[in-house]
């Protein structure tokens, strides 16, 4: 209790914008598959942070039911996602997602 | 007491999924796993009928509310993705074995589809919108053979990681300023108007517009559109086109309406320039595209900008009604005709294993060949631009209709100025169909495939003449929404 009443919300949402910001750099500037999933996983444990934050400040539950909702969802994501990764390091001898980029867009 | 019977058509979908992965298990055979997908949506449609005439709307669970909008919106899910299993059958007789979880995931997707649709929390709808997404994943990269389809899947599962993980950001800011995670809670007064509190709310707002933008592939957010909508299976993108974007629309409008986003002035000029730039961006790239797909692509992007114009509407007291019911039909006759435009392509892609036949030539001299292919074709395109006779033109003019409304000036303009550009590559493609060419391959119709497309026509043209009913039902069902 005493815990979440001492440390105002700001600085936990800070921190939280900090690390989404960090895994959407990683998505954005790396190249490699493994790192782009590990940055998207960033991101959403900062989503996941900032419910968890908000709860502890509301003295809710409800925030900590959203952080278990979102730690399943991301791992069925990145479950899906190494299941394409292997798929992509077989078809094309490289986790290197510009040589998996074949089309314009 | 919460009764969960208003839940039963979300039950029995759930069943048919359960009992397709059981056949599965014990019998591969392509027929009967899409039979039982076939029964399970029918089932599903009827149990929806019921419900809407024999029970009150109501709330199920604090997550759930069951109404007329969720309901048709639900029922509309249900034919869409039973025409598309129709489509489907014989698009994966041709394509080896292991075709059968094709039908057992796009069972999940549109049930993540149908959660969305009557989602009134935010628990809800992070759950509907990630079944939704992870069953899209793997229908996108369904074609093991294929290096398109993989690239394709790559593309949408980081693209649409980062806009579910830009919505839950947003939801948890508004969480922390409100302090609830139900829409109806943030309208009751839960949202600061001054001080940190707004911006917390001005930036979770955004961050969530910008989420659901990516989903709705409105410009600036469209990128992945055209390359995701080229590598995947014809089907999976004609999924894609409508029910994917059409739920997360509907559940958009839920959100929006309860809590009243539209008090917030620069949200609004926000979606104001996303309407306009999407329906100039989406209609003029359109112009440059030699692939069918691509060219719809494209022509869903310009689609979903009219869209936008009705969603503005509403923020206007006086034709809050009128936009309410242009959005609603829109979306109907949208979802109608971009089911008929992609069956075609799936139809023409039966036989083409690796690569779908999508590409303008293949098309060439089809009246000729295949007349009743291209005829349907012809209709579908027509409609896209919203030549009268069709749905597409009622739905078109509603939105006219609403802009005019709630004087929306600019952006009729940009309407006006859209659907003439539309015209053109809409029409393009169906010159490409009436020129004299040599024969290039053999098309062949299957039943399914030619009855669906058939039905799917025959739907748009009564829509289009005789749109009195629908018109009313829609009608009755706005004023529950205001």
């Amino acid at each position: 209790m005493s815990v979440a009443l001492t440390i105002p919300m700001e600085h936990g949402l800070l921190l939280a914008a900090i690390l989404f910001s960090i895994g959407l750099l990683g998505v954005m500037v790396r190249r490699n598959i493994i790192f782009i999933l590990m940055s998207l996983e960033i991101m959403l444990n900062a989503c996941a942070m900032v419910f968890i934050i908000a709860g502890a400040h509301w003295g809710q539950a409800d925030g900590q039911i959203m952080f278990m909702l979102i730690l399943s969802v991301a791992a069925a994501e990145v479950a899906v996602g190494l299941g394409l990764l292997l798929q992509v390091f077989r078809r094309f001898d490289s986790l290197d997602i510009d040589k998996a980029n074949r089309m314009r867009g | 007491m919460t009764t969960f019977l208003p839940l039963l058509p979300l039950m029995i979908l759930t069943g048919a999924i359960l009992v397709l992965m059981m056949a599965i298990a014990f019998m591969r055979n392509l027929a009967l796993s899409c039979g039982i997908s076939v029964i399970g949506l029918l089932l599903t449609l009827i149990s929806i009928i019921w419900v809407n005439l024999n029970l009150e709307p109501s709330y199920v669970t604090p997550l759930l509310r069951v109404d007329d909008f969720g309901l048709l919106f639900s029922g509309i899910m249900a034919v869409t993705a039973l025409f598309i299993c129709l489509l489907a059958y014989s698009y994966h007789q041709n394509r080896g074995e292991h075709q059968d979880e094709f039908f057992l995931l796009l069972l999940l997707a549109t049930l993540g589809a149908m959660v969305l649709t009557i989602s009134v929390h935010f628990a809800s709808f992070v759950l509907g919108l990630e079944l939704l997404g992870i069953s899209i994943y793997a229908l996108i990269s369904y074609p093991t053979k294929g290096v398109f389809s993989l690239e394709a899947a790559l593309k949408y599962l980081i693209l649409s990681g980062i806009s579910s993980a830009f919505i839950l950001f947003g939801a948890g800011l508004l969480y922390a300023v409100s302090g609830t995670l139900s829409f109806a809670d943030f309208a009751a007064g839960g949202i600061p108007n001054t001080g940190t509190g707004q911006v917390f709310v001005l930036a979770g707002s955004a961050m969530m517009l910008a989420g659901i933008g990516f989903k709705l592939s409105l410009v600036p957010f469209h990128m992945w559109t055209p390359d995701v909508y080229e590598g995947a299976p014809a089907p999976v993108a004609g999924f894609l086109a409508t029910i994917s974007k059409g739920s997360v629309f509907v559940a958009l409008m839920r959100f929006f309406l309860a809590v009243d986003g539209y008090q917030y002035d620069s949200i609004m000029t926000g979606l104001y320039w996303i309407a306009g730039l999407s329906m100039l961006l989406g209609n003029i790239l359109a112009l440059l595209q030699s692939s069918i797909k691509r060219l719809l692509a494209y022509s869903s992007i310009a689609q979903f900008g009219y869209l936008m114009v009705a969603f503005i509407a509403i923020s206007e007291l006086a034709g809050k009604h009128l936009a309410i019911e242009a959005a609603v039909f829109f979306l109907i006759a949208y979802f109608i005709t971009t089911i008929g435009a992609f069956g075609v392509v799936t139809i023409m892609s039966d036989k083409s294993e690796d690569h779908d036949l999508d590409s303008l030539d293949a098309y060439e001299g089809l009246f000729w060949q295949r007349p009743l292919l291209a005829a349907f074709m012809s209709i579908m395109l027509l409609s896209l631009a919203g030549i009268p006779l069709t749905a597409g033109f009622i739905g078109k003019f509603y939105i006219l209709a609403s802009g005019v409304e709630s004087q929306l000036w600019p952006l009729l303009v940009i309407v006006v100025i859209g659907s003439g550009i539309g015209l053109f590559y809409y029409l393009r493609v169906i010159y490409a169909m009436t020129k004299k060419a040599a024969a290039n391959t053999d098309i062949e119709v299957s039943a399914a495939g030619g009855w669906t497309m058939a039905v799917v026509t025959l739907v748009l043209l009564v829509l289009g003449v005789y749109p009195g009913p629908v018109i009313e039902w829609v009608s009755n069902m706005a004023l529950q929404l205001v």
